[in-house]
């Protein structure tokens, strides 16, 4: 059987053992004790029975193997209820999910609201792993911040998958802050063990309103990772979005922002990291979709030994978008000459009246940034580790929460 | 301290040096002058163990130990210090941050126990005070948007902080108005002692107004062709390069 279709095979499967297991612990419960999914799943299986995976001949899959899924993670499901994970404190309020399942108890924050309510996603599905992630919801997570709301505290979704042999764990997130509020949210994926997780976050910013957004990955290298990130502005909304990864087998991260009214303003900043054989791919669109809208990326790559990294950024500006204001930087450092990087931008622009500037640059360490370094006792190897971090520096220092920014310097560093 | 034998190196496969001789004892400063191209960056490279910069044949011995055998930062450990003609800009590396591990490497490397965080900024503090660099600077990255003044002055700010036993100073007056290289004697100077050695590498006879060497010597196509006391650069800059030509020591 072909890779696609051993794939789909076993992503209904591991759909219908979810279902039978949430069937069997209904019918011990009350008949009401269904979390109201069951329809999301329920289209989530006929989706996916539709589809097909994607392989290489797929333009946006061309430099990422599913290969890595053959050994059947979409099949099984990760059953530990509780972990000795560990994450770092950011401070503010934190909600833990473990394997696709959220705390009896959500927290209280004046002003938001937390709910199991599963939104319709599937209009803004960007492949058939969204499918998948509906046909396997453990259970769906929905905050809602009110009105001119504002949030001083981050809030702090540690989000762990983990099992001792292939299997998945899907999440669901979505969040909306409503017009003048402004919120902080972390989404800190982390774990342990050849754990795949499917992630799916919507990210609605009212109108005026003011979000901070981290995505921060660290799960351990023998994890798998498929998300799909997709943010909605609103008009004059503000959105900051820090996306730090580092590669695991295999992490695939779609992301796209809609900027549907005036006037909304986008900072995206990213920090990728592949060393030995792991493999990131970030596939970044930007939907300029209405006048007079600003986005400003800048993704900076590392990767050394045979490790592999994959970045897509395509920013499409669409007719009647005048004044659209996008730019967009991708610098690459390749640190051994086995490992990969294939950085491609993509502008689509139906309007004359832009500004757009794009650049993306992959190269290697400076020699003479090197021996300066040696040439004051400090080793090669260590030489080399300083240089990496300075290289992602910029945009660390950057990040204005102190508490994560320092986390982040001494995890990333930790893997140069 | 430093003794080159007939040295030959080639940069790129291209000969540079070509029978390069030189004896410095403890304690004394050796001017080294020569025109555009007759090697003298080349010497400071070879001694500092840049890539590419490849000793042919005769040798290049530090404390009796051939540097061709030894790392650039093995080199650094042992004591030379090569203060850069183009000092390179690494930002995303603060300058407290790299001096901090170059003080560590060297430090432990001699025996020393390293300085600790406290006692480190306020030596640093010092340093920079003593060659008229802003305190702010060692914030910023390495060399990050320093103007070429305050990129000598940070390499003699490096230098005064890691007291180094042999100084290679490659051009280090080049570029800097006179304020500035007063100040750069003023920190080369302070750094001079019976157990330090000092090489000036220059183009310009004007920085051994300030830091008054105990020898000069003339460097024209790979070779030295003329030793001197210090009046020696006095005499070639009323007479030129040219004085020299065809001239052999």
């Amino acid at each position: 059987m072909m890779l696609p279709d051993t794939l789909k095979e076993q992503a209904l499967a591991g759909a219908a053992l979810l279902d039978k297991e949430l069937q069997e612990q209904a019918k011990q419960q009350s008949p009401h004790a269904s979390n109201g999914l069951s329809a999301v799943r329920d289209a989530g299986r006929v989706a996916l029975a539709e589809q097909v995976f994607p392989d290489k001949k797929v333009e946006q899959w061309k430099y990422t193997s599913l290969l890595a899924l053959q050994n059947g993670h979409l099949k099984a499901l990760a059953d530990k209820t509780s972990s000795t994970v560990s994450a770092p404190d950011f401070g503010g309020v934190t909600l833990t999910i473990i394997n696709g399942r959220l705390p009896a108890l959500l927290p209280e924050i004046d002003g938001v609201t937390f709910s199991q309510e599963a939104v319709d996603q599937s209009a803004q599905a960007e492949s058939v792993f969204s499918h998948y992630n509906a046909a396997t919801l453990r259970a769906a997570l929905t905050i809602k911040v009110a009105k001119g709301t504002h949030v001083a505290e981050p809030l702090h979704l540690i989000i762990i998958s983990e099992s001792d042999s292939p299997a998945s764990a899907a999440v669901r997130l979505h969040i909306e802050a409503a017009d003048n509020s402004t919120f902080t949210v972390i989404e800190h994926y982390v774990g342990s063990g050849p754990t795949l997780c499917s992630s799916t976050t919507s990210l609605y910013a009212g109108a005026n309103s003011n979000v901070q957004h981290y995505r921060l990955q660290s799960e351990t290298p023998e994890s798998l990772h498929i998300g799909e990130l997709s943010i909605h502005q609103q008009r004059d909304s503000r959105v900051a979005s820090y996306q730090l990864m580092q590669a695991n087998t295999l992490r695939r991260n779609n992301v796209r922002v809609w900027m549907n009214e005036s006037g909304a303003d986008l900072v995206m900043r990213g920090v990728f990291i592949a060393r030995n054989k792991t493999h990131v791919d970030n596939q970044i669109c930007i939907e300029h979709a209405a006048p007079h809208c600003t986005s400003d990326q800048i993704f900076k790559g590392i990767a050394g030994e045979s490790g592999k990294a994959v970045f897509n950024g395509r920013i499409h500006i669409h007719p009647g978008a005048k004044g659209s204001d996008a730019k967009l930087s991708n610098k690459n450092l390749l640190l051994s000459n086995g490992a990969e990087i294939d950085s491609k931008p993509e502008l689509e622009i139906y309007n004359d009246d832009v500004k757009c500037a794009h650049g993306t640059t992959v190269g290697q360490m400076d020699s003479q940034q090197q021996f300066y370094l040696q040439s004051r006792g400090i080793s090669a190897e260590a030489a080399k580790r300083m240089l990496g971090v300075g290289f992602i520096n910029e945009l660390l220092m950057a990040l204005p929460n102190e508490r994560v920014a320092e986390w982040a310097r001494d995890w990333l560093s930790a893997s140069l | 301290m430093l003794e080159v034998k007939d040295l030959h190196a080639s940069v790129a496969g291209k000969d540079i040096l070509k029978g390069l001789s030189l004896h410095i004892k403890p304690g004394e400063v050796h001017a080294i002058m020569g025109p555009n191209g007759s090697g003298k960056s080349t010497l400071s490279n070879v001694l500092a163990g840049r890539d590419g910069y490849e000793i042919t044949s005769g040798e290049a011995l530090f404390n009796g130990v051939s540097v061709a055998d030894m790392l650039p930062e093995e080199r650094a450990r042992a004591g030379i210090f090569l203060a850069f003609q183009y000092p390179v800009e690494i930002p995303g590396v603060s300058n407290m941050e790299f001096l901090k591990s170059s003080m560590e490497a060297i430090y432990t490397a001699r025996g020393q126990e390293p300085l600790d965080a406290v006692t480190l900024l306020r030596k640093a503090r010092e340093v920079c005070k003593l060659v008229d660099l802003d305190q702010q600077f060692l914030k910023r990255g390495v060399n990050e948007g320093f103007s070429g003044g305050e990129k000598k002055r940070n390499e003699i700010m490096q230098m005064l902080l890691l007291e180094p036993r042999l100084a290679l100073l490659d051009e280090t007056d080049s570029g800097l108005d006179i304020d500035a290289l007063q100040v750069v004697a003023k920190g080369v100077n302070s750094l001079r002692s019976p157990e330090r050695s000092i090489v000036l590498v220059t183009h310009y006879q004007r920085l051994l107004d300030y830091i008054v060497p105990d020898f000069v010597h003339v460097l024209a196509g790979g070779r030295i062709i003329k030793s001197g006391g210090k009046e020696l650069a006095h005499e070639l800059e009323d007479k030129g390069y040219s004085w020299l030509e065809g001239h052999d020591a």
